[in-house]
């Protein structure tokens, strides 16, 4: 279980995230959406504990940051270290050892090059084989489909619903509707802070067209294309 | 960009300049001073600098934006811009020859995109726990084949003090592994206190650094058995230098090592006894600066 009660965060004078309260439990998928300047991926950032926040995060295994696989939306790499090293590195962290890394290159990265010299999509895939390796019992996937070709979306959804089978905690955020429709239990609008509305599977439908129509609006009619 | 970081590091850029020109001229003084091979480190020093520089995506950049012709001539001038302060060392101390050779070096350097022929894996024995060690001996591997040839001219020609400067020379380069920090999650991703991390780090750095080194202290301590302690005394303060340099990096984090730091440890150079107050010092800072991103509850 990860409970966050009454969250706020800001820098500054900008207020980021405002009073937000949610519960996840173990073997359930949670989608966050909102537009760009939402509030996600700084959401995201408190739960890591990677800011610091006024409000309250639990958990029941702690300390959570020690049990949570984090995928970045851009993932960092330094110069000169290999895909397999990469992994290595992030296994012994959490103190991994006996890694049958080359069983498990389900993405088929070319392990023994410079992880810098790989495709944005590669370097992606590389991230979440890293921490699908460090066996963690909460994941956060931040734009975890974005680059990644069709193929391995797939695969990535598969492995989405197989940590839901093994009980697992797992919040990913994406601007792909059907990527979370696919995957999620619970949906978690944000808007500029707020936390606006949480959607259950069967109102997915719903949520698709509610944001279908504030996104939208008239902006197409505005734009008078001929 | 220069003028930038010294206003980071809290002084007014002017001063900044005065202060690090001082520095430099003690320092080559004090180099110049206690061996006959400075010469050679100062154009070392200088072509490193440069190779910086020669950085592929960096090179790149130059020659989409400006063009073959006047992306040959930056180069040419940054290249020669970073050789003055070297250039006038050496012709300081009346090494006019290796003066020369240092301008032509620098000029020859900035037609070549050195990094865009290294993208091949250099294997390094530092895999298993790879990070700085990994990383850095690709980045810096053409100095340990020097390193060592060196040690073996040094026992040829019958010189203990060019062997303690190969010695010196693989610490000196493994200090430069830690002189940047590293992005916020690779210290957040271990699960460990702040203590057992820095732990790690130290006993990492230290046994990779002994294999690095094993070679040279090997074959001194073969032939100058006589001096023993004075080579042992000069490998366990390059432990100590390292120790210090890995506590300074995470006692400014995330932000980089800065002026105190780098007056602190300028101080212990002259002064290497220094080195047994400033650890733990660093030490403690560090710890306190860990607590946040490693989740230490006894904050």
């Amino acid at each position: 279980m990860i409970k966050i009660n009454e969250l706020s965060k800001g820098f500054g004078n900008n207020e980021v995230l405002k009073n937000i309260s949610m519960e996840f439990s173990k073997g359930n998928v949670y989608g966050i959406i909102g537009e760009n300047g939402a509030g996600k991926t700084t959401l995201f950032r408190c739960i890591a504990g990677l800011e610091s926040y006024n409000g309250e995060i639990l958990s029941d295994i702690t300390p959570l940051k020690n049990h949570l696989g984090l995928l970045l939306t851009e993932p960092f790499f330094f110069s000169k270290i290999t895909g397999r090293e990469y992994i290595q590195l992030l296994c012994n962290a959490r103190g991994k050892t006996n890694l049958k890394i080359d069983n498990k290159n389900i993405f088929d990265l070319p392990l023994d090059q410079y992880a810098s010299t790989y495709s944005t999509g590669m370097k992606k895939k590389l991230a979440i084989t890293a921490i699908l390796l460090q066996e963690n019992e909460y994941f956060i996937f931040d734009e975890p489909f974005n680059g990644v070709d069709i193929q391995r979306n797939i695969l990535l959804t598969e492995i989405i619903l197989k940590l839901k089978e093994l009980n697992k905690i797992v919040l990913i955020s994406s601007h792909i509707f059907s990527t979370l429709s696919d995957t999620c239990d619970v949906i978690h609008l944000l808007r500029k802070g707020d936390q606006i509305k949480s959607f259950q599977k069967q109102d997915f439908n719903n949520l698709e067209q509610e944001m279908k129509n504030i996104t939208i609006g008239n902006s197409i009619e505005k734009l008078e294309l001929k | 960009m220069t003028n930038r970081k010294i206003r980071e590091a809290g002084l007014n850029p002017v001063l900044g300049y005065l202060f690090g020109t001082t520095a430099c001229i003690l320092l080559t003084e004090y180099v110049f001073l206690k061996t006959a091979f400075a010469k050679y480190l100062v154009i070392l020093i200088c072509i490193s600098f440069q190779f910086k520089l020669s950085e592929k995506n960096r090179t790149d950049f130059l020659l989409l934006t400006f063009g073959d012709k006047i992306n040959t001539t930056i180069r040419i001038f940054e290249n020669l811009i970073i050789a003055v302060p070297f250039i006038a060392i050496l012709t300081y101390k009346s090494f006019i020859l290796e003066a020369i050779a240092l301008i032509l070096c620098s000029i020859m350097f900035a037609l070549f995109s050195f990094h865009a022929s290294f993208t091949f894996k250099i294997p390094t024995p530092f895999s298993k726990k790879p990070f700085e060690f990994s990383t850095g001996f690709r980045k810096t591997f053409f100095i340990f084949p020097l390193a060592y040839t060196l040690t073996v001219v040094a026992v040829y020609v019958d010189n203990l003090n060019l062997g303690i400067f190969a010695l010196s020379l693989i610490f000196l380069t493994t200090l430069s592994y830690y002189a940047k920090p590293e992005h916020e999650y690779y210290v957040w991703v271990y699960a460990a206190t702040p203590k057992m991390f820095l732990k790690n780090k130290v006993l990492n750095a230290s046994k990779n650094a002994t294999l690095l080194t094993a070679p040279i202290l090997i074959t001194l301590l073969t032939f100058y058995t006589a001096e023993l302690e004075l080579i042992v005394v000069f490998y366990l303060i390059g432990h100590l230098f390292l120790w210090t340099i890995i506590l300074a990096k995470y006692s400014a984090y995330p932000g980089e090592m800065n002026l105190p730091e780098g007056v602190v440890i300028a101080l212990s150079l002259y002064f290497p006894p220094l080195l047994l107050a400033i650890i733990p010092f660093f030490y403690i800072k560090s710890i306190n600066k860990l607590k946040f991103l490693l989740n230490d509850k006894n904050q």
